[in-house]
């Protein structure tokens, strides 16, 4: 199986990541931050180590690093951790529905939460006016990707996180696409970056990140043991604890770790740049089969990732046959309801090719072959 | 040197106090938190430099120090 799935989850991993989890699995057994002996103490200092790494990726301070269980989660505790006492919240035309459904939950459940989703248009100037046309006198929060998860289409929210920074509104980003791929720093606007630890950062399934630049507290989600102010009925109300209620998930914390190693190591650059040229290429062959297209416009910006339909059949179809063919790609609609209803897409979904930094040019070649074929005699 | 106790607020905090600390060549070693120095669950750094030195340091931090006791040698 050749797997160009990355956009879903990173696979495979650097060789450190399973070691890693392995290492944690066996030796740091106990609960970090609740009992105190060796074994506890020593689990509590990988984590901590982990916090200092992606504090220093993201230029945050480690105790404002918050684990989490996938980037659904982070932005969960953000939005609702704001969303609270009630506003307005503008969101994108292009959000997976990691945002944009609590946003529509919190509206549809609460009365005094507004929702507009601001368009993503042919220019990123327009797209910024869209985004401003639509602030309020009681706008608290935007919420926004940094790349599209279904287009690759990056998105302008540094120049959005400015104009919120200014004007006062708290600034959430959903870093599922852009995490390991772009340089994304806290600062400039940006209050809080959500994002996976199991795509561009390498982690493994079950890890998420939240990273606060401390200027907002948020309201809590989720309560319960935090192995800090045991005896308090309130909840601990400082990062990191606040939102680790329960037990972390050390393993998958501690291989995260050698994950960002690996990123750091080989460079966001260098592995932007690798992905890209795979794109570049996929990108260049496919354009020439008449029966497919190419979801991508002259003079955008795209995070390495390329969505695609094919004239005769639906995504579903598609990656149907290319499984059989042993490609693993994403067809249908990528959790993404209000990208599909905006790229008028709702019918036959998309197809997805999302290559790593671990492919190689012959891999892509290999799969270009399949869609010649598919295009000259069907599937 | 008095050996202290300096309770902060989680292990988070511990671990930061213990890097920031240990980064200056001052010892220091984390454990939970006696019963009559916190209010539950909680992490203390030990320490044997100069508690007011010491303060300063993790107030220049934004390292909440709750309590402390002094410790017998």
């Amino acid at each position: 199986m050749i797997y160009f799935d990355n956009s879903a989850t990173t696979f495979p991993k650097p060789r450190a990541v399973f070691d890693r989890a392995d290492y944690a699995a066996r030796y740091l057994g106990g609960n970090p931050g609740r009992s105190g002996h060796k074994m506890s103490v020593r689990a509590a200092d990988e984590v901590y180590k982990v916090r200092e790494k992606i504090a220093c990726l993201f230029n945050a301070k480690p105790e404002n690093v918050v684990f989490t269980l996938n980037c659904t989660h982070a932005v969960n505790f953000a939005m609702k951790g704001i969303m609270q006492s009630g506003g307005h919240i503008i969101i994108s035309s292009l959000e997976h529905n990691a945002v944009s459904r609590p946003a529509f939950e919190l509206m549809n459940s609460r009365r005094n939460v507004s929702v507009s989703v601001a368009r993503v248009s042919e220019s990123k100037d327009k797209t910024i006016s869209n985004f401003k046309s639509l602030i309020r006198k009681n706008t608290k929060c935007i919420c926004m990707m940094a790349a599209s998860n279904v287009t690759g289409e990056i998105l302008p929210f540094n120049e959005i996180a400015a104009i919120c920074r200014k004007r006062g509104i708290c600034f959430i980003l959903d870093a599922a696409q852009g995490a390991g791929i772009m340089d994304i720093k806290l600062g400039s606007g940006i209050n809080f970056i959500c994002c996976a630890g199991h795509k561009g950062l390498f982690g493994l399934s079950g890890t998420g990140v939240l990273v606060s630049d401390g200027k907002y507290q948020l309201s809590t989600i989720i309560e319960g043991g935090t192995g800090a102010t045991s005896l308090e009925l309130k909840q601990t109300d400082f990062l990191p604890e606040q939102l680790e209620s329960g037990t972390i998930n050390v393993p998958g914390i501690v291989s995260l770790g050698a994950g960002v190693d690996f990123v750091k190591k080989t460079g966001i650059n260098n592995i932007r740049k690798k992905e890209d040229r795979l794109c570049d290429m996929f990108v260049s062959q496919v354009e020439q089969l008449d029966d497919f297209t190419v979801i991508r416009d002259s003079g955008k910006e795209y995070a390495p990732l390329v969505s695609f339909s094919y004239k005769n059949a639906n995504s579903f179809e598609v990656t149907e046959y290319l499984s059989k063919c042993g490609f693993a790609l994403r067809g249908g609609y990528h959790c993404s309801a209000l990208a599909h209803a905006n790229l008028g897409t709702k019918e036959d979904g998309l197809t997805r090719f999302s290559p790593s930094v671990f492919n190689s040019e012959t891999e892509v070649r290999k799969l270009t072959a399949v869609l010649k074929k598919v295009n000259n005699i069907g599937i | 040197m008095q050996k202290s106790l300096i309770a902060v607020s989680s292990i988070t905090y511990a671990m930061k106090a213990k890097k920031l600390l240990n980064n200056m060549g001052i010892y220091c070693e984390i454990q939970k938190t006696p019963k009559n120095l916190g209010s539950g669950c909680g992490y203390s750094i030990r320490v044997r430099d100069d508690l007011r030195y010491i303060f300063s340091i993790l107030d220049r931090e934004n390292i909440a120090h709750k309590a402390y006791q002094n410790l017998s040698e």
